[in-house]
Order: C-alpha cells, then structure tokens, then sequence
C-alpha cells in the first residue's frame, strides 16, 4: 500500500453528513446560549438592570487582627487598637467633587484638620472608593457621624492597627509592620494580601508573619442608593492570627534598656542552661508605633540616614572583633590539644617581638611571669600571643567553630550576620594572599579579621556556663490557639556538646571567677556580695594599637575611633542561671570599666526581680510590670 | 523552506480576516474590563493581549508554513515534549489561587495544559492518519489512544484544572465520533466512564467540589464562586437589547463583577454592548467554526480533516463551555473565551490552531508527491 493509498479519504460523502451533523449540534448549542441571552437580557433585562442600578451587593473586606505577641509571663507587647477611616463610596445622588467641598466645609466649619490627601486629589475617578480620611481621631468621627445626613455615601470603616505598648524597649526583637510594597503584593501568587495590606517587616512580626498574619474575613452587604449599608447578606468572620509566647522577661528588658542608659549598643541576656533569651536590646533604639500605620517621609528619612542605625539590631547584625572575650578559644585548645598546662607559665615584659614587628601587651610595663588562670584575670595579651603561636589559625579557628562563632546561630530572627572566623584557605580565597604569622598573633587577641556578634558571644559563654553544652538560642517559646491552647511548642534544642574536657572547662571558668572576684582582675567592677559573677572582657580595638611605642591619644580624638567595650559573663558563679553579653560601642574606655558595670546592673536586677517572683503571684508581678 | 505558489493562490482569507476582526473586538472588550483596575505598576491587559496576540501570530505564520504532513509525523515527540511539560509544572510549577498550572522561564508564564490540547488533537490525527474517516472503530482500537488522552488528562487534573481537563475528554471524544465508532464499543466505553465518574470525586480538590456543589446550587456559596454567577447574571442581565455602553456598565466598573478580562469577560460584552452587541459576536464566532468544519470536510487527507476538526471543535467547546458558564447554565470551571478573554497560553494556542487550519485550507488542492 503506497503512502497516497494510506492517506486518502475514501468516502467523501460520509465526511461530508459527518460535517453537517457536526454543524447541526454546535448551531444547537449555539442557539441554546442565545436563547439564555435573550431570556436574561429582553425578558429578565429590566428587573436585573434595576437590581444593579438601585441596591447593589458590594463587598467589603475585614481585615484580620494580627495575634499578640507576649512575654514569658503573658505581658502583652504587641497588640492591635482599632483605627477609624473615612471613605466615599460611589453613588448616584452625589459626586466625588460635592461629597469633597461638603466635607472640607464641615471640617473647616470646626476648625478641624483637614487631611492632605484629599487637597491632593481634585478628580477621582468615577465609581473608584476614595479615602477621605484616615486615622480619625474621637472628635473627627464624632463630626462625620452626626453629619451623616449630609454626606451620602461616606462611610467609616474600622481597621486594626498595630500598637507596641514597650515601643523603643524591645523595638528590635519585635520588628514592626508596614504596608505591603508593589514587589511584595506582584510576588504573592498565594493570594494573601491585597493591596494596602499590612505585613510584618522586620525582627518577629516578618519571621513570624505566617502565624500572626491570620486571614482577612469579608462581608457582603446589600447598599443603597446613596451607599449605605441596609442590610448584611452574607459575612465571612475575618480568622484572628496565633498568638505568640517569648522567652523574653519584660521587665528584665526594661531593667537593661535602663542599665544600657542610651548609650550606643548591645546586650543578650540568656539562661546558658537551655539557650532562652530573656532579654536582647540595641541601642539606640526607634518607636516601632511609628510605622503602624505607614511611616511618614520625614520620620523615616530621620531614621534612615541616623549615622547610629537606630534600625540595625546590632545583638544579631552587629559584627565585631570579640577581643579579649575570644581567649577563651585559645585556653580550650591548648589545653585539650596538650601544648601546655594550666600551671605552664610565660613572661609578659608588655611586649611581644616577632620578625621585626612588636606587638604590644594593654599593660605598657607587662605583667611579669603569668599561668593560664593569672593570664584570663589580668587579660595578659602577651600569654595569648605566645598561645596563639602554638595554635595556629586553623586550629583556631577549628574551636571557635565548636563554640558557634563564624555561623549563625539560628535564633530566628531577620537579618542575623554570622560574623567572621578566618583561616587560611578563607584569605586565600579572599585576597589570594599567604597567611602570616603577624596576623595569628593579631587573632590571638580577637582583634584582626575576627568578628563576632553579642549573641554568638553570649552563646560562646553559655557552652561554658553550662558544660559544653551549646544550645540554639530560643526566643520563641509557644505559639497559641486564640483561645490559649499550644499550637506549637519549641523546645530547647541542644546543637552539639562540645568535645572539650569537663576539666579544661573547669580550669577556664575558675579564671572567669576571679577575673571578676579575684585581685588584679580586670572585671572588678562587677564584683556582687553573693551569687557571684564569672565572666571576660574585652576592648575592642577600632584602630591596632599603634606598633611604635607611641601613647594612645589619637584613639580618643573622634568616636568613630574609640575602642568598643565588651563583657560577657554569667552568675551564679557555681551554678549558673542568667548570662550577660554586654557590647557598649566606641566607649572610649575598656570593658572593665564600662561594660562590666552594666552588667552587674542588670544581673543585680535579674535577682533582685526573682527574689519578688518567689513570693507574689506571677500575675500581681505582671500588672507591676504593666504599670 | 519555499512555500508552494498553489497555497499562496488558496490561502484562506476571509478566515484569517474574521479571527483578526474578533480579536479586534475583544482588545476593545478588555480596554473597558481594565478600565477601573488601577494596577498602576501593571501595564493595561489590552496592551499586554496585544503583545501576544503579535506573538501568537508569529507562531501562527510559523503553524502555516509547515506542511501539516511534517507535523503529524513528529507528532508523538511533539507529545513527549508536552508531557514533559505537564509533569515540570507538578514539580516547579507557579502556584496560583490553589492551582499550579504556570510554568515560567526567562519572565514569561505558561500554561502548557493549554498547549496540550492542541497537541492531542495532532497526536490523534497522527494514530488515525492510517484509517480511514468511515471506519468504525472497535473498543480495542481505542485503547492507544484512550492512553494517549488518558495521561495528560491525570496530570491535568491533578494540577488541579477541572475545566481543561474536561475540555481535553470532550475533544478525545468528539474525533473518535468524526473518525467513526462502532455503537457497541461506544456504549461499552461511556458505560465504563460513568462508572468511574464517582472515584474521580476523590481525586478533585475541596474548591472543585465546592465549585460543583454551588453550580447545582448557588446559593450554597454566595460570596465566593456563587457570587460570580449571580454578579454575572445581573451584568448580562442589565445589558438589555443595546447594552449601557461603553466604559459605561455598572456592573464592570464598579468592579462587582469578578474575573472581568479572563473568565467573565463576555459578561462585560453583554452589559455594555447588550444583546446586540452579544450576538455580534456569537455569530462571528459561529461562523468561524462553521469556515472550520467547511475547512475539515474539503481537507485532502484524513489527518488533515481531523487536524481541522479537532480545532474547531476545540474553539467551539470553548465558546460553548465559557459563555454558558458566565450564563449560569453550566458551572463555573475556568475555561477562557476564546480570543476575547485575557490570556497568553490561550491566545497563542488558539492562533497556532488557526495557522493550522489555514494550513489545511491552503493545501487542499496539493497532490501528493
């Protein structure tokens, strides 16, 4: 059979009645629409042209309450309030351009505010809803609603809005909301939002918009002629969103927002033995309430170009060399990689020569001969040079890992850095460069490349304070039905031990005792009576202490070059229950003398608050806090 | 590639003029339909359909100039390459409203689910270009290509795309029909499906069913989809014999009426332009179908026959199943006008479908070489 043959419609008649059939059923069904046109448009036509004409079903959306977000203790800092806005809904008895002069007359008749937005719009267009006004105070919507009469089709609608009753305290950690942007609302294919939606932005209202978001609701209303509601046909309860439970204690917050006293910065405060945070502030800090409800030009311009990033949550995104809270590191490698013992001593002379550089001890005229526990207590650079040597980057940099740093964490928090830990392939990498020793004994006091955050300090400490054992910093505890029960629970969650001798850790934490309680000891600042402290601390340099034996005073000429003061540690001593990590920037003074007080502050606050707890019940000790 | 001078002298002009007429007509549709969405980041949708519509009749030139022969031939890779389309987009497909049907590279969305209905009505000219257009088909003859419709149909449906879905059986059917089917297997085969109709329940998401449940009573949901029926209706309806112009219905620019330049955008025709302005455009519309079949019933071989008739079957489903939707007798499925609602995918299937009737048309008198 030849290809022609295969192809060949061999009954053309039959295709042919096949087509007419074909014809004779699409006509039918064809007729079958036009038929049901006809019936809805000639017959139906002017009771369904009156229906759209007169009453008309307009839907409206109900935007839904973001949950709570709240303490460990149930005090609230975040809530809703509700806003009232002013709107003109289109129709047939008055336009847009009467409804507007009627409106401004009523508003300058009481001598009352009149908006700027409608000024600008002179035209709507025909049969768009137009806010007239928004954010309406008592005395606004009382003059709209006694006046109703004369504004047909102007109708105030009720939005919740965002209100943190802590403002600048926790501003960070909680973020704030701000209205969704035309990137945001072209990428939802979700479908979630629509336009002039609020959404969270930054800190937990965005890490945790999922949860708090809840869902819109929507209300089918038949309206009148002049557009107002006569009565509602149909309404879909907006779904309120989870509320959230911190780890967070607000009123040790608040006590190191105060001991923190403006200046620029950051403090964690955790319970080393399962990672909660019960306090993180940065400083300075700005009025999360100001973008509720859409932050003005001028506000966030201020904002924005503030040379101090009031917006940058500097316990997460802050980088900073750690210092002489970095020496830790060294003690446990050395110790647990045998190149020497607690008791092995060298001498500090104030300064420590290697090729032809000099690199310098912070104690001009040296320490003399130190061991490891004198060399943590006095801050001895010149041990740590000689510790340094020993190490080397790599190994270095292989027990700062174990510790967290040079990673994030984990937190759950927007924007987290995680710092810098260098080692030798890291600057191959980087500047195709050879690694030098000069730069080993630069990291051996936590200055150079290092970078650390508050948190992973803090995080560093609490492994110590708490036998190796390195937790996931929480801040999230639970997050709860409306009515209060779980929805879900977070539990602590151990990362890893850190495989480091109970004895190594012994040996540290002893130093860490006395570089607060012992003679010499560079924190004694932050000496307590009982329930001791344990802890380092650190300045950080800006600027390398100048080789040549120069004095320091072109440190103190700007801020920008002042050291930034640094002190970690954690009480009680022999147990621990709460942990510092203290970061005062361009300090202009160690962090003996200007980090560790703070601290102290604010462990002193910390037991002073828990003796309360013991006695009251929690919820009294909440309304205090409320007050 | 020289194209013969015999297909140059045949080309089929009047059907090329009334597809671009009632394109024209729903560009002018969609400008109203737009009119009061102020997306200001958005370019207009009759701008954007206009822009495939230049695209879709590159595509279109393209669909022409091949001898629909040299496509048949290549059909099953054609069909492969759709397949494997239809399984990315389970995989990386966009997910909107619910449904993952988009697939999208390079900033352009697509909905391969569109394309692959063209591609079964070349697939299944291809198997049956060996029989001939009056054989009467036994139930195991229709085994290959059951499988054939079969498989994008399941991940069709699985996407989830209830409409498509439906559309793609409806075609399978209506060419086995045009090719010839013994009575006996037709009413085995139905009899089978009826069968099967209720597993395919549980294979439907929460929102189909619903969709269901309010076609057959809309009562049961009138904020959601019940909602557009009745906002529908009462457009349509307030459209009377000449309609309330254009720019100028209610209904449109008020934006009670959903979906105005995808789903509902006849709707929107029919409350400004009113009865009139609705028949218009029906009996283009019949017309084109009818210039198709015409086209099917002078076609020189069977593959050619059915290539037309599947097309213009395609179109015509779609005509039928949207405006009797946006009419309230059939329920709401999301199954686009064809050449007036806003659409990519659409758009450029339905002109590489036209470039494939004027392919048929235009070599009618070829003889084979």
């Amino acid at each position: 059979m030849s290809d022609s043959d295969k192809l060949k419609i061999t009954n053309p008649s039959l295709l042919r009645r096949k087509i007419n059939y074909a014809v004779i059923i699409i006509f039918l069904s064809f007729t079958l629409l036009v038929v049901r046109l006809a019936y809805l448009q000639l017959y139906k036509g002017n009771e369904l042209g009156l229906r759209s004409e007169t009453n008309s079903i307009r839907l409206r959306k109900i935007t839904s309450p973001r949950g709570l977000i709240m303490d460990n203790s149930g005090r609230i800092i975040a809530e809703n309030i509700p806003s009232f806005h002013a709107y003109y809904v289109p129709n047939r008895t008055r336009s847009y351009q009467q409804i507007k002069d009627d409106f401004v007359r009523i508003y300058r008749e009481r001598s009352l505010e009149i908006p700027r937005e409608i000024l600008k719009t002179s035209l709507a267009p025909p049969f768009v809803t137009q806010r007239l006004d928004s954010l309406l105070s008592r005395h606004k919507l009382a003059v709209i609603e006694t006046n109703s009469h004369l504004l047909p089709g102007v109708f105030i609608d009720v939005v919740p809005v965002r209100r943190y009753p802590y403002g600048e305290t926790i501003a960070h950690v909680i973020g704030y909301v701000g209205e969704i942007s035309r990137e945001e609302l072209t990428s939802d294919i979700s479908g979630h939002y629509s336009s002039g939606d609020f959404l969270g932005k930054f800190g937990l209202e965005k890490e945790l918009e999922d949860f708090l978001r809840g869902q819109s609701g929507a209300e089918q209303a038949e309206v009148n002629a002049v557009g107002r509601e006569v009565r509602v046909l149909e309404k879909l309860e907006p779904i309120v969103g989870y509320n959230v439970v911190l780890t967070i204690d607000m009123s040790l917050q608040q006590a190191v927002s105060g001991a923190m006293n403006g200046k620029a910065g950051a403090v964690v405060v955790m319970d080393p033995r399962n990672g909660d945070i019960l306090a993180m502030v940065s400083s300075p800090s700005f009025d999360p309430n100001l973008f509720s409800q859409g932050i003005s030009t001028q506000d966030w311009r201020k904002l924005a170009s503030d040379p101090l990033h009031p917006l940058k949550n500097r316990a997460i995104s802050g980088q900073y060399p750690p210092a002489s809270t970095y020496k830790v590191i060294l003690a446990a490698a050395a110790l647990e990689e045998g190149l020497l013992t607690p008791d092995t001593v060298y001498n500090c002379n104030g300064e420590y020569e290697i090729g032809n550089r000099k690199f310098r001890c912070w104690r001009s005229d040296g320490h003399g001969r130190v061991n490891m526990h004198r060399a943590i207590v006095e801050s001895c650079d010149v041990y740590f040079y000689n510790l340094g040597k020993l190490i080397g980057v790599d190994m270095m940099a292989q027990y700062a890992q174990y510790f967290g740093l040079g990673q994030k964490t984990g937190i759950g928090l927007p924007q987290e850095r995680k710092g810098l830990i260098p080692t030798k392939n890291w600057k191959k990498d980087r500047f195709k460069a050879p690694w030098h020793l000069g730069e080993t004994i630069s990291i051996s006091i936590g200055q150079g490349y290092n970078l650390t955050t508050p948190l992973q300090l803090a995080n560093l400490y609490a492994a110590l304070a708490n036998d190796g054992k390195l937790y996931r910093p929480r801040i999230v505890k639970k997050i709860l039905h409306t009515d209060g029960r779980a929805y879900r629970e977070y539990q602590p969650e151990l990362l890893s031990q850190i495989p480091i001798s109970a004895k190594t850790i012994r040996v540290i934490n002893q130093a860490l005792w006395g570089v607060v309680n012992e003679q010499g000891g560079t924190a004694a600042a932050a000496r307590r009576h009982e329930k001791d402290l344990s802890g380092k601390t650190g300045t950080a340099q800006v600027v390398g202490i100048p080789r040549t034996g120069e004095t320091l005073k072109y440190h103190a000429s700007g801020r920008r070059l002042k050291d930034h003061a640094i002190f970690v540690g954690f009480a009680p001593a022999d147990r621990p229950e709460i942990l510092v990590s203290v970061l005062i920037e361009h300090a202009g003074a160690g962090g003996g003398a200007v980090a560790a007080p703070i601290a102290k502050k604010i462990v002193d606050a910390y037991f002073s608050m828990n003796q309360k707890n013991k006695q009251p019940s929690r919820e009294l000790t909440a309304k205090a806090g409320n007050r | 590639m020289s194209i013969d001078r015999r297909i140059i002298a045949s080309f089929d002009w009047p059907l090329l003029l009334l597809v671009l007429t009632i394109c024209a007509l729903g560009l002018i549709n969609l400008y109203s339909a737009g009119h009061s969405l102020k997306l200001v980041t958005q370019e207009p949708y009759y701008i954007k359909q206009l822009k495939w519509i230049a695209i879709g009749i590159f595509f279109m030139v393209i669909s022409f100039s091949l001898d629909y022969r040299t496509i048949t031939r290549h059909a099953y890779l054609i069909y492969v390459v759709s397949i494997i389309m239809l399984l990315l987009v389970l995989v990386f497909g966009k997910t909107a409203q619910g449904a993952q049907r988009w697939l999208s590279f390079a900033g352009f969305s697509f909905q391969p689910s569109e394309l692959v209905k063209l591609v079964l009505i070349l697939v299944l000219a291809r198997y049956f270009e060996d029989r001939r257009i009056d054989d009467k088909l036994h139930l195991s003859d229709l085994a290959v290509p059951f499988l054939l419709m079969g498989l994008p149909f399941a991940l069709i449906l699985k996407q989830p795309d209830l409409g498509t879905a439906l559309i793609l059986g409806a075609i399978f059917f209506l060419i086995v029909f045009f090719v010839g089917v013994k009575w006996r297997s037709l009413l085995l085969g139905s009899g089978a499906l009826i069968l099967l109709t209720p597993l395919s329940w549980y294979l439907l998401r929460d929102y189909q069913k619903e969709r269901l449940l309010t076609f057959l009573n809309p009562e049961r949901d009138p904020l959601g989809a019940g909602y557009h029926t009745i906002q529908s209706i009462i457009a349509i309806g307030s459209g009377k014999l000449t309609g309330k112009g254009f720019l100028a219905g209610s209904q449109t620019q008020l934006k009670f009426l959903p979906e105005q330049q995808t789903d509902f955008v006849f709707s929107v025709l029919a409350e400004e332009w009113g009865f009139a302005g609705a028949m218009l455009v029906i009996i283009l519309l019949f017309v084109l179908v009818t210039m198709g079949l015409k086209i099917a019933s002078g076609a020189r071989d069977a593959s050619g026959a059915i290539i037309a008739f599947g097309v213009t079957v395609f179109i015509a489903l779609g005509v039928f199943v949207n405006i009797g939707m946006v009419l309230g007798i059939l329920p709401v499925v999301g199954v686009p006008l064809p050449f007036l609602s806003y659409g990519g995918s659409s758009i450029l299937v339905l002109m590489v479908g036209v470039g494939l009737l004027l392919n048929v048309s235009g070599r009618r008198f070829l003889l084979y070489g």
